[in-house]
C-alpha cells in the first residue's frame, strides 16, 4: 500500500485558513448547551441587592483577556439592567484600556444609549502599579491609594466613591483577566470577597484548584463557550457565538490531522519492514 | 567603592528587605493600628516605585536601537522607524490624552491588533505541531493525545448541544482529574514560593538584588 | 462593503503583515514587529507619565508629603539599566522585594498550601459521606488520589530502591506521572478554545470589519 507523504506545515496552515474563512464569511450559528456553573454565576449576580457595588479588576493583557470579553460585556449589560454600580481596579498597564473597551462595547453609558451616568453609576480608574501590593492597598484604604479617576478628576468629586472606603464596601469582585490567581489569593483568601472570573480556557485549567479550594466564593466560566453561554443568558450575540462556529470546524481538523499523522507513521513503519 | 560603603550598602538593602517583609506580614497577622499603617504605607510606596519601571523599556530600547542605527546593523532602518514612532507616540499620546477615544482607537488598531494576531497564529503552529508530535509510540503519548482530543471534542457545540451529558463530562474531567494534578502543582509552587521568601528574608537568596550589585 | 475607516485599514494591513510570517520572515513582518515594539514602549511611557501624575497627586496637594521618599527611590530605580550606577537602585529594589516577599509568603501559605490542603481533606471526607452521588464520590476519589500521587511524584526525589516499599513507590509515582500527563492533555485540549478564538478575532478584523463580509 502506498505510504502517505508527510504533510508540509504550509499545507496544514492553508487548510486551517480555509476553515476559519468559511464561518467568517458564512456564519453557521451552531447551537450549544448551558452549563450549571454559568447559570450559577448569572443567578448570583441577578440576586444581588439593588445598588450593589461591583469591582471589575485585575491584571492582564488585552490579547489574552479578549477571551473574557464576551462574558464580561454581557455581565456589564446585566449590571446596568439591575441598577448596580461598577468601579474598576486596573492592575496592569493596558488594563485601563481593556476596561474602557468593555464599557464602550457594552454601550451602557448614556452617550451610547444606555442608562449609566459616569461618576454616579460607574467609574474608570487609572493604572495602579505595584501588583499585589497595590491590590492590598486598594482593599485596605481605597481613598488613600487612589486620588483621581482615569480622566484626572479627584475621586472626592465623584458620587460613586462617597461610600467606598475599603473592601467591606465591595459586594463582588469580577476579574476578566489572566491574573485571577492574585485576586483569589488576596480578595477571597484574605478579605473573604466573592470572586468571579470569565476565565480564559488556558487559565481555567490552572485556576480550577482555587475554585475547589473556595467553594461558594470563587466561580469561573470556561473560555469562549462560557462567554457564549453568558451572552445568550443576556440575549446577546457577540464574539463568543462567533468563536463557536470556527471552533466546530477547527476541532474536527485537529483530530483529523492527529489521526493522519499516526496513519502516516504506521504506514512508514510498514514500508520500512 | 570602599569596603565600608560596600558593607553598608549590602547590609542596608538586607535590612530594608527584612523590615519591609516583616512589616507586611505583621500588618496582616497582628491587629495593631500602627503596624497596619506602616504596612499600608509601604504598599503605597511599593506601588509608586513600580510606576517608574514603566520607563525602563524606553531606556533599554533607545540604548539598543540607537547603537544599531549608528553602527548600521541588520534591520537598522526598522530600528530608526521604531525610535521615531516611539517619540511621535509619546508626544501625541500626551497631547490627546491616554484615555481619549482617539488614543484608544490608535492603541486597539496597532498594538492590540498585532498582539491578537500573534497569539492567533499559535493555532496554526499548534495544529502542525500536533500533527508531527502526537505520534503514538508509547502509553504516555497515547494517554496525552487521547485526553487532548477528547476534551477538544467535548467542547464542540454540535456534539454537546444534542448530548448535554457530554458537556457535563467535559466539566467532570476539568474539575476532577485535571484539577487534582493542577492542585498538586499549585501546592508545590506554594511550598517553593514560601521557601524562596524565607531564603530572601534570611539573606541566602540574592536573586534580583544581584543585578544592582546589592549583595 | 469594504470599510473606509483609515484605522480599520491600518489594522488590516498590520494583521496581514503579521500573518505573512506563516509564509516566511519578510520586511512586512519586520515592519509589523517594530510597530508593535514602538506601540508597547510608547504606551508604557505615556502610562508612566500619567500614573506618576496620579500617584504623586497627594504630594502636589500636600496631603502626604512622605511620598517624596518613594519618588526619589523610584527615580533611583531607573539607574538599574546602567551597570556602573546600578548599585544606586539597591534600596528601591529592596523595598519592592521586601513588600512582595511578605505578601507572597502570607498569600501562598494561606491559599495555595493551606487552602488546597483543606480542600483535599474535605473531599476525602466526602468520599465516605452517605448523601453524595456515586459519580460525585468517584470524582472526589480521583481528586484525592491524583493530588497525593502527583505531589509524591514532585516532592519525593529520594525513595526506596529495593523491596515491597520500592514497588509501592513505583506504582504511586507512576499514577502521579499519569495524573500529570492527563492534566497536560486536558489543559492543552481546553486551551484550543483560546487559540481558535483569538485567530477568529484576528480574521474577523479582516473579513468582517475590513472587507464587510459575513
Amino acid at each position: 500500500m502506498a505510504g502517505i507523504p508527510e504533510l508540509k506545515s504550509e499545507w496544514i496552515w492553508g487548510v486551517l485558513i480555509v476553515a476559519f474563512l468559511i464561518p467568517a464569511v458564512n456564519p453557521l450559528g451552531v447551537d450549544f448547551p448551558d452549563s450549571p456553573i454559568t447559570n450559577e454565576i448569572y443567578d448570583l449576580i441577578e440576586n444581588l441587592p439593588e445598588g450593589s457595588l461591583i469591582v471589575m479588576g485585575g491584571s492582564g493583557v488585552i490579547a489574552f483577556d479578549i477571551e473574557s470579553s464576551p462574558g464580561m460585556i454581557a455581565c456589564v449589560r446585566q449590571m446596568e439592567r439591575l441598577g448596580y454600580k461598577l468601579v474598576t481596579c486596573p492592575l496592569g498597564s493596558e488594563t485601563p484600556q481593556y476596561h474602557k473597551f468593555i464599557i464602550d462595547s457594552a454601550k451602557v453609558d448614556v452617550s451610547a444609549g444606555g442608562s449609566w451616568v459616569y461618576g454616579e453609576d460607574y467609574a474608570l480608574l487609572p493604572y495602579l502599579p505595584g501588583g499585589t501590593a497595590a491590590l492590598v492597598a486598594y482593599l485596605e484604604d481605597f481613598k488613600g491609594t487612589v486620588s483621581v479617576d482615569m480622566r484626572g478628576i479627584p475621586i472626592s468629586e465623584l458620587p460613586i466613591f462617597d461610600d467606598f472606603n475599603n473592601y467591606e464596601d465591595i459586594d463582588i469582585w469580577i476579574c476578566p483577566h489572566w491574573g485571577f490567581v492574585t485576586i483569589i489569593r488576596i480578595c477571597t483568601g484574605e478579605y473573604g470577597l466573592t470572586a468571579i472570573s470569565f476565565a480564559q480556557s488556558t487559565a481555567y485549567a490552572f485556576f480550577s484548584p482555587y475554585m475547589q479550594a473556595y467553594p461558594g466564593q470563587v466561580y469561573m466560566t470556561n473560555g469562549y463557550l462560557g462567554g457564549a453561554q453568558y451572552e445568550r443568558l443576556n440575549d446577546m450575540k457577540g464574539l463568543g457565538h462567533m468563536v463557536q462556529d470556527s471552533y466546530t470546524i477547527v476541532s474536527v481538523l485537529i483530530a483529523g490531522f492527529i489521526v493522519l499523522g499516526n496513519v502516516t507513521m504506521v504506514m512508514k513503519g510498514e514500508e520500512e519492514e | 567603592m570602599s569596603a565600608t560603603s560596600t558593607y553598608v550598602r549590602t547590609y542596608l538593602t538586607r535590612i530594608v528587605v527584612v523590615v519591609a517583609a516583616v512589616a507586611t506580614l505583621a500588618g496582616y497577622y497582628f491587629a495593631y493600628e500602627p503596624i497596619s499603617t506602616v504596612s499600608n504605607e509601604l504598599n503605597i510606596w511599593s506601588s509608586l516605585i513600580t510606576s517608574f519601571t514603566l520607563f525602563v523599556g524606553l531606556i533599554s530600547v533607545f540604548a539598543r536601537y540607537s547603537r544599531s542605527v549608528m553602527n548600521r546593523d541588520n534591520n537598522w532602518p526598522f530600528h530608526l522607524y521604531c525610535l521615531a514612532m516611539i517619540v511621535v507616540w509619546i508626544i501625541w499620546g500626551n497631547m490627546i490624552g491616554m484615555y481619549s477615544t482617539l488614543y484608544q482607537t490608535l492603541y486597539m488598531s496597532t498594538k492590540i491588533t498585532l498582539h491578537i494576531t500573534i497569539i492567533g497564529q499559535l493555532i496554526f503552529f499548534s495544529v502542525s505541531g500536533m500533527y508531527r508530535t502526537f505520534r503514538i509510540k508509547s502509553l504516555r503519548t497515547a494517554v496525552f493525545a487521547f485526553f487532548t482530543v477528547l476534551i477538544v471534542f467535548l467542547n464542540m457545540p454540535p456534539l454537546i448541544a444534542p448530548f448535554p451529558a457530554l458537556s457535563t463530562a467535559a466539566y467532570w474531567l476539568l474539575d476532577n482529574p485535571q484539577m487534582a494534578a493542577a492542585r498538586a502543582m499549585v501546592m508545590c509552587g506554594g511550598i517553593g514560593g514560601v521557601i524562596l521568601g524565607i531564603r530572601i528574608l534570611l539573606g541566602i537568596e540574592k536573586g534580583a538584588l544581584r543585578v544592582t550589585g546589592g549583595d | 462593503m469594504i470599510s473606509t475607516d483609515p484605522w480599520i485599514w491600518l489594522s488590516a494591513l498590520l494583521s496581514l503583515s503579521c500573518f505573512s510570517l506563516l509564509y516566511g520572515d519578510n520586511k512586512f513582518f519586520r515592519w509589523a514587529e517594530t510597530t508593535y515594539t514602538a506601540a508597547v514602549v510608547g504606551h508604557s511611557v505615556v502610562t508612566g507619565l500619567l500614573t506618576l501624575r496620579d500617584r504623586l497627586y497627594p504630594l502636589y496637594t500636600g496631603t502626604n508629603l512622605l511620598l517624596i521618599i518613594p519618588a526619589i527611590l523610584g527615580v533611583l530605580s531607573l539607574l538599574v539599566v546602567w551597570r556602573q550606577y546600578a548599585w544606586m537602585a539597591s534600596v528601591s529594589m529592596a523595598v519592592l522585594i521586601g513588600v512582595n516577599t511578605g505578601i507572597s509568603i502570607r498569600t501562598l501559605m494561606g491559599t495555595d498550601i493551606i487552602g488546597n490542603t483543606r480542600a483535599v481533606i474535605g473531599e476525602a471526607s466526602t468520599i465516605v459521606a452517605a448523601d453524595a452521588s456515586m459519580m460525585t464520590k468517584f470524582g472526589y476519589l480521583i481528586r484525592v488520589v491524583f493530588t497525593i500521587t502527583a505531589l509524591l511524584y514532585f516532592l519525593f526525589t529520594i525513595f526506596p530502591r529495593k523491596g515491597t516499599a520500592a514497588t509501592a513507590f513505583d506504582v504511586i509515582r507512576d499514577v502521579g506521572k499519569y495524573a500529570l500527563i492527563i492534566y497536560m492533555g486536558i489543559s492543552l485540549g481546553n486551551s484550543m478554545q483560546q487559540f481558535v478564538g483569538t485567530a477568529t478575532s484576528a480574521i474577523y478584523r479582516l473579513t468582517g470589519l475590513w472587507l464587510g463580509l459575513g
